[in-house]
């Protein structure tokens, strides 16, 4: 099996986000998408450009990231107050999806194996991955879960090969 | 006070590493100053270049202390570095944020003094990088807690770190240098340095009440965010900070005796390093000794070698001769005018490679006016003392001129921006420059008062 085998395919007006929407358009977008075969609701998707060209990724920790203040650090965690992530949610909710976004991305090649799939999930700490074709372009995202049920797969019928 | 010119102790011919040397130095410089490559990267790779060049031998530059690397800085740096790493992440910084936002009891005002004192004194027993670094965050919660402007405050803390930082030997870089090249104790910067920084954090505080005093204004209902803060829940390590807090009070004593014993600074941070490394149980000395910010360290050794290459090459001398011939050899002429002069270009220069600089010049000026006199008596000439004080002052205040002026402006301008509060070049300047040309005012009336008319 390869990248393409496993991951949820993307298209420009589902399954992604753009620059220019705002965190609340996305966190509605993140509700409403629905995986093939698994589940409803995604923590994280691709933002593509007008042309098409992955730009970026947000994830909800981009979105935590916005809400939380840059300065607070590990020291400081319990020195809050009741009611302070109300207002910075409804402060940074028009905040636009670029401003936001992961840029550095690791991608994978549609054709690559899944064994170099599950190896970048570990090595950078992955929960999904963007799969692009040959020509550079995004098709694709592997969820951690796709690449875990592929491997429930193996594993079951192995057993069951065994067993029988 | 006024001397006869000396002719030039060494006699020197503008050849081609004359201008090889200056060339070298002067591009490396504009290099640092434009910022385009990182300064470290500059200062390493000019310096290997002033001995691939045959400028200075490899000898000089690693064992010559005029003509190379100045260990001692190098080596008090690493260690103090070393100390302050293994204290950073037990939370005692934060915890005496909180704990002094609280003595504010949540007053804005009073918040801002208290702060402005736990940061000068924190910056002189320490550095200010760290201080500024690990409070100004407090400062950002406390303004968002109080829902009043934080930048003030961040900018006012970077001013009096700066101040602070002044009052001692290790509390500002300039000054470290400074001693290492003059040979001066721990104790002769409290005795000379703290009584005048100690004036000036009092005018700074008047004027900062003054300004400040009506313009911030915070909510009965939001002091109390502050006051049901429990500044206990900051500290992540209680023995670690115990275990800290006493190799600290080791390194300070030493500090203040290591005169009396002859051991040199540097001595006294290497041992804390090895004390506290000892006592903390880390098992991971790879984690504590890769968090030294080698950056910095590589950027002196690199500015002494540069330094060196132009020492060595006549030119420090020719400036030199030229500075006493402006002030035809009056000494108070020449503090006066190094004073404001540090100032100023501390402001618009790092600071750490323009006392690079200034050091030798000063020693070389000494030979030029004294040319009997060696070592330690003529490093410590009396008449030359005003000068020193007059070098460290200026460099040290100077660098309130400006965003750029000092690491700490740098820090506080940083984190602002990361937090969404941007701190604009001349909104900095708004703020620093009226306080340096303060600072730098009573430290010419101090030097004036105390080594010119009082001379004590």
């Amino acid at each position: 099996m390869k990248a393409k085998d496993i991951m949820e395919l993307v298209t420009c007006d589902y399954m992604c986000l753009m620059p220019d929407e705002t965190i609340k358009e996305a966190v509605n977008k993140f509700r409403r998408t629905k995986l093939e075969h698994y589940h409803e609701g995604v923590k994280g998707l691709p933002v593509m450009d007008e042309a098409g060209d992955l730009v970026g990724m947000v994830a909800v920790k981009d979105i935590l990231r916005a809400v939380v203040p840059t300065y607070m650090t590990k020291a400081l965690s319990e020195f809050t107050w009741e009611g302070w992530l109300d207002a910075s949610v409804k402060k940074v909710g028009d905040t636009k999806v670029k401003e936001i976004m992961t840029t550095h991305l690791i991608t994978v090649s549609e054709d690559a194996p899944l064994m170099e799939c599950a190896n970048l999930f570990l090595q950078y700490n992955l929960q999904r991955l963007p799969v692009k074709n040959n020509e550079g372009r995004l098709v694709g995202v592997i969820y951690l879960r796709n690449i875990y049920y592929a491997i429930v797969r193996i594993l079951l019928d192995e057993e069951n090969g065994h067993d029988q | 006070m006024t001397n006869e010119l000396a002719p030039a102790s060494q006699v020197f011919v503008m050849d081609s590493s004359f201008w090889v040397a200056t060339t070298l130095f002067f591009v490396a410089l504009a290099i640092i100053v434009s910022e385009k490559i990182h300064k470290t990267i500059v200062a390493v790779f000019a310096a290997s270049l002033m001995i691939i060049f045959k400028i200075v031998h490899q000898h000089e530059a690693f064992h010559v202390e005029e003509l190379g690397v100045d260990w001692n800085v190098v080596f008090l740096l690493i260690n103090m570095m070393i100390i302050i790493n293994l204290m950073r992440p037990t939370g005692f910084f934060e915890y005496v944020a909180i704990k002094s936002a609280k003595a504010g009891r949540g007053e804005p005002m009073r918040i801002m003094i208290i702060f402005s004192v736990v940061t000068a004194v924190l910056s002189a027993l320490l550095d200010n990088v760290t201080t500024v670094l690990l409070l100004a965050p407090v400062v950002l919660l406390i303004s968002d807690a109080l829902e009043i402007d934080p930048v003030p405050f961040l900018i006012v803390q970077a001013l009096a770190a700066n101040i602070g930082g002044t009052a001692t030997l290790i509390g500002d870089p300039p000054n470290i240098m400074i001693a290492s090249k003059a040979g001066l104790s721990f104790m002769d910067f409290i005795y000379h340095l703290a009584p005048a920084v100690l004036v000036m954090m009092g005018v700074f505080l008047l004027v900062i009440k003054m300004f400040f005093g009506k313009k911030l204004k915070t909510r009965e209902e939001l002091k109390e965010r502050i006051m049901s803060m429990n500044e206990l829940d900051a500290i992540k390590d209680p023995t670690m900070i115990r275990k800290s807090l006493f190799v600290l009070g080791v390194v300070l004593a030493g500090f203040a005796l290591h005169g009396i014993f002859h051991y040199q600074p540097a001595t006294i941070a290497f041992f804390g390093a090895g004390l506290l490394l000892l006592i903390s149980g880390t098992e991971n000395p790879e984690k504590v000794l890769a968090e030294v910010e080698w950056p910095t360290i590589f950027f002196f050794i690199g500015l002494f070698i540069m330094v060196g290459g132009i020492v060595k090459v006549g030119f420090v001398g020719l400036l030199s001769g030229k500075m006493l011939e402006l002030t035809q050899g009056n000494l108070f002429a020449t503090s006066m005018t190094l004073l404001w002069f540090s100032a100023f270009a501390s402001a618009i220069v790092d600071n750490i490679p323009y006392v690079a600089t200034m050091n030798p010049l000063v020693i070389d000026m000494a030979k030029q006016l004294w040319p009997h006199e060696t070592g330690m008596a003529l490093l410590q000439h009396p008449d030359l003392m005003p000068i020193w004080w007059s070098l460290a002052l200026g460099a040290c205040l100077g660098g309130n001129g400006s965003p750029i002026g000092a690491s700490a402006n740098v820090i506080v301008v940083a984190t602002a921006e990361k937090a969404g509060r941007k701190i604009s070049f001349m909104r900095f300047v708004a703020y620093g420059l009226p306080v340096m040309i303060l600072t730098v005012a009573i430290s010419m009336v101090y030097v004036w008062l105390r080594y010119y008319v009082l001379q004590i």
